[in-house]
């Protein structure tokens, strides 16, 4: 008796969750193809290929940065030293590749960012400093090493061929769109094909489960953490690819960006959930609004405020959403 | 009642339905001034209802309720406040960093020279004199974190008292005390009866403490009072028969004989001392099913949690047989020992996830994965395999596990234990909180794994479950393994005794 009732209630549950969870896991990509479609229609230029290209080239970057977040966040944590990984990343580079080569500063910046990410990893799992502090110090530490170490002063030297990196075209595909196309690849496999990915999910989830179902909950955040300063450091040298200068203050954006761009994507801070594809279009969203304002003439002063507003939106939507499947 | 004795307080004929089950049948209870009266049954009785129900916890009660006479309705806790009835339950309410002065005036903090400031000397001065009064000696200016549990405890006893108080309700008090804070408790009970005509009501499942502190004995099993005496009238044996009901007799062994002795070891300790505990021996054969009864706060799952590495412990653990060195959760599951954890919620499931990717976590990094890739459809053929052998409704892989029933989620989680293929297992409750068919299921399990040759400890206040289960039962009590019995030598009453001696 007991049985059969169980299975009926679940089945009408499993009905309604099916229902909710389809729409919600669709919203982002039907508003995504409704604003391309409505922009298209709206703003002259917009859907050009020329534009198209422009709007991936500017992106890149960010998304690159936004695969790592994505990866923390889903362990429940995040990362704000991102940005300054990625200014040390290009500066460093710059500064290796003028004194001895390109190979070299490449190896180098990335081996940095993987030592602060794992850095990073070290003391929020640890020690137990929470994401927000650890971060946030590493973040002014690495800025201040930076700007002692340079003096404040951009790199300059870089040779003109690196810019390939930054500014170079496959046909008509930017060259950072391929890279932040690899990384985006990685990361989707990693969470997918690997034992890591799947930890990553569980150690989000419920650390306290986690550790007791035999997961090295300390290791797992450390790898995490860790490719998330790598990717920071990926990005960083696609940075100094553009603007062949180390400059270090640049890149102080990156962190709140890639963040909006991960949970604009859908993928909600308190972990255990979250792929790939949220990072991606959420990057992509927030690209082309900012992009359609652009070409409309809006003033870029104006551009913050929107990309406020859309995270409000968008990321309200999805939470009200779950409050009110909670609640019944 | 004998000698016409004015009654302090009557509850009559009092009735309390959830969701339309009753709870409380009709209950009759009593309290003289000065009286000491304990209140004992099984998890579920309705002790705790009722004395809920005395705190103005539920206005929706039915039945008859007089303080010194005078006919009165328990609306809300304010109103029971007023009225001189203190409760002190279970888990406290005190403000860790705030001194004791200051918790045992919170929330009636006297005025200091302006509005809206606190007057700290006077409040310092009126706590240090309501703890006087009762004959308890406060650390006033210690912050409460500071203190054992038994001085905490004595700090939420003067700030319950620190109103006019004529009914004091206590809920388990000394779960958590040692022998020593345990006296000092006693005693200021017995003063706060005998020189203030305080009424105290005392729930308690240590059944020896309770026949030595008691004036009067109610005893209530399933909603109604079964029996309400004077403290002498009982002994240990004659509560627990009365605890229990009926059913004296043994039932029937439900299971065959335990495995034959030479059968090898599958999970064992030597000299394990947790914490600041004795040190204590543990061995289960592969096969064998270990029951662990105990109180609640007798350290049984802290001894599991060792045993896994999960917290800090001396000596040795084996698993198969084989050492098992700086043990951790991780070298523990890798070496065969699997842990079905208490609560599920907070320690066991990855509620957002999905039932395939709880099912396979164990497993994983042992079975599935190959330098750290996934073998491609194990996950998924894997997850298929339980749902189907633990018959996991719905039979849906991508179900998000917080969406499923108590028992599924629990199916969920010992499907995860098994499939790592464990030497050893420890299951924590089990089946708590799970339906009755869920339960069974489970425990087919739980017998299926013991037969594949799996060496299991199940930890459950649930006698029926030990006594349905086990082999053996081990009792334990203030960390210490204080009992071990075979099956065959056990009842439901005897079980009781073992473990309600404190």
């Amino acid at each position: 008796m007991t049985t059969s009732n169980d299975t009926a209630t679940d089945r009408v549950t499993s009905r309604h969750g099916w229902q909710w969870s389809s729409l919600a896991a669709y919203a982002l990509p039907i508003i995504f193809v409704l604003l391309l479609i409505i922009f298209s229609l709206a703003v002259p230029y917009f859907a050009t290929w020329a534009n198209f290209g422009n709007v991936l080239q500017r992106n890149s970057i960010i998304g690159i940065v936004a695969c790592g977040m994505l990866l923390m966040i889903i362990t429940g944590g995040f990362d704000l030293s991102v940005g300054a990984v990625g200014a040390m990343s290009s500066v460093v580079a710059a500064v290796v590749i003028v004194q001895f080569s390109m190979p070299l500063g490449i190896l180098t910046a990335l081996a940095l960012g993987l030592l602060v990410g794992a850095a990073n990893g070290f003391f929020i799992a640890k020690i137990g400093i929470s994401p927000f502090v650890t971060t946030l110090a590493t973040q002014v530490l690495v800025t201040g090493f930076l700007f002692v170490g340079t003096s404040a002063q951009p790199v300059y030297g870089v040779p003109e061929s690196f810019t390939v990196l930054g500014l170079g075209r496959v046909g008509p595909v930017p060259i950072p769109t391929i890279i932040f196309a690899a990384v985006a690849l990685i990361t989707w496999g990693i969470l997918r094909f690997t034992t890591l990915g799947h930890y990553i999910y569980i150690v989000g989830g419920n650390k306290a489960a986690a550790r007791l179902a035999g997961i090295n909950v300390e290791r797992v955040l450390m790898t995490t953490y860790a490719l998330g300063g790598f990717f920071a450091a990926v990005a960083g040298i696609v940075l100094l690819g553009q603007t062949n200068i180390g400059q270090p203050a640049s890149a102080t954006d990156w962190p709140l960006t890639a963040i909006a761009a991960v949970v604009v994507g859908g993928v909600p801070l308190s972990g255990g959930v979250g792929q790939v594809w949220s990072a991606v279009l959420g990057t992509l969203l927030l690209g082309i609004i900012a992009n359609a304002l652009n070409l409309l003439g809006v003033s870029p002063f104006w551009q913050p405020a929107v990309t406020g507003a859309v995270i409000l939106v968008a990321v309200g939507l999805d939470s009200y959403q779950r409050k009110q499947r909670e609640r019944r | 009642m004998p000698k016409g004795e004015a009654m302090l307080l009557e509850m009559r004929n009092i009735r309390k339905s959830f969701s339309g089950v009753e709870v409380l049948r009709g209950v009759d209870f009593s309290l003289k001034p000065g009286e000491i009266h304990a209140l004992v049954g099984h998890n579920g009785a309705g002790k705790s209802t009722l004395m809920k129900v005395l705190g103005g916890n539920y206005a929706d009660y039915e039945g008859e309720i007089s303080l010194h006479g005078d006919k009165i309705r328990l609306l809300s806790p304010r109103k029971a406040i007023d009225r001189g009835i203190a409760i002190i339950y279970q888990d406290f309410s005190l403000v860790p960093d705030l001194s004791v002065a200051h918790n045992i005036a919170l929330g009636r903090e006297p005025r200091g020279r302006l509005r809206g400031t606190i007057g700290h000397a006077i409040l310092r001065r009126r706590s240090a004199k309501e703890a006087e009064r009762l004959g308890i000696r406060l650390p006033m200016d210690a912050s409460v974190r500071s203190l054992g549990v038994g001085t905490q405890q004595l700090t939420e006893i003067v700030r319950a008292c620190s109103r006019e108080v004529r009914v004091l309700v206590m809920d388990e008090p000394t779960a958590r005390l040692a022998p020593a804070e345990r006296e000092l408790l006693f005693s200021t009970m017995r003063r706060m009866a005998d020189e203030q005509g305080v009424g105290i009501v005392y729930i308690s499942h240590f059944l020896d403490e309770v026949c030595d502190l008691s004036d009067r004995i109610t005893v209530m099993r399933d909603g109604l009072v079964v029996a309400t005496r004077p403290g002498a009238d009982y002994t240990l044996d004659t509560l627990a028969e009365l605890l229990v009901g009926h059913e004296i007799t043994g039932r029937e062994a439900s299971r065959a004989a335990a495995p034959t002795s030479d059968a090898s070891e599958a999970l064992g300790a030597t000299q394990l001392s947790v914490a600041d505990r004795p040190p204590l021996d543990l061995a289960v054969a592969k096969g064998q099913i270990v029951g662990l009864a105990g109180l609640v706060g007798s350290g049984r799952t802290r001894l599991a949690r060792a045993l896994i590495g999960d917290v800090k412990a001396d000596g040795e653990i084996r698993v198969g047989g084989r050492r098992v060195a700086h043990v951790d959760p991780e070298r523990a599951t890798k070496a065969g020992l699997s842990m079905v954890p208490e609560d599920r919620k907070t320690l066991g499931l990855a509620l957002g996830a999905t039932v395939e990717a709880n099912i396979v976590v164990s497993a994983l990094g042992k079975l599935l994965s190959v330098l750290g890739f996934v073998k491609p459809g194990s996950r998924p053929r894997l997850a298929e395999e339980m749902i189907e052998r633990f018959v996991i409704r719905p039979p849906d892989r991508r179900k998000i596990v917080g969406n499923l029933s108590g028992g599924n989620a629990q199916k969920v989680l010992l499907a995860r234990a098994l499939g790592s293929r464990p030497v050893a297992m420890i299951l924590d409750q089990p089946t708590a909180g799970v339906d009755i068919g869920a339960k069974v299921e489970l425990h087919n399990q739980i017998l299926a794994a013991a037969k594949e040759g799996a060496g299991i400890v199940v930890i459950s206040d649930d006698l029926d479950e030990l006594l349905d289960l086990s082999d053996q039962v081990l009792v334990m009590n203030g960390g210490r393994l204080t009992g071990s019995y075979a099956r065959s030598d056990l009842t439901r009453a005897s079980l009781l005794a073992a473990i309600s001696r404190s």
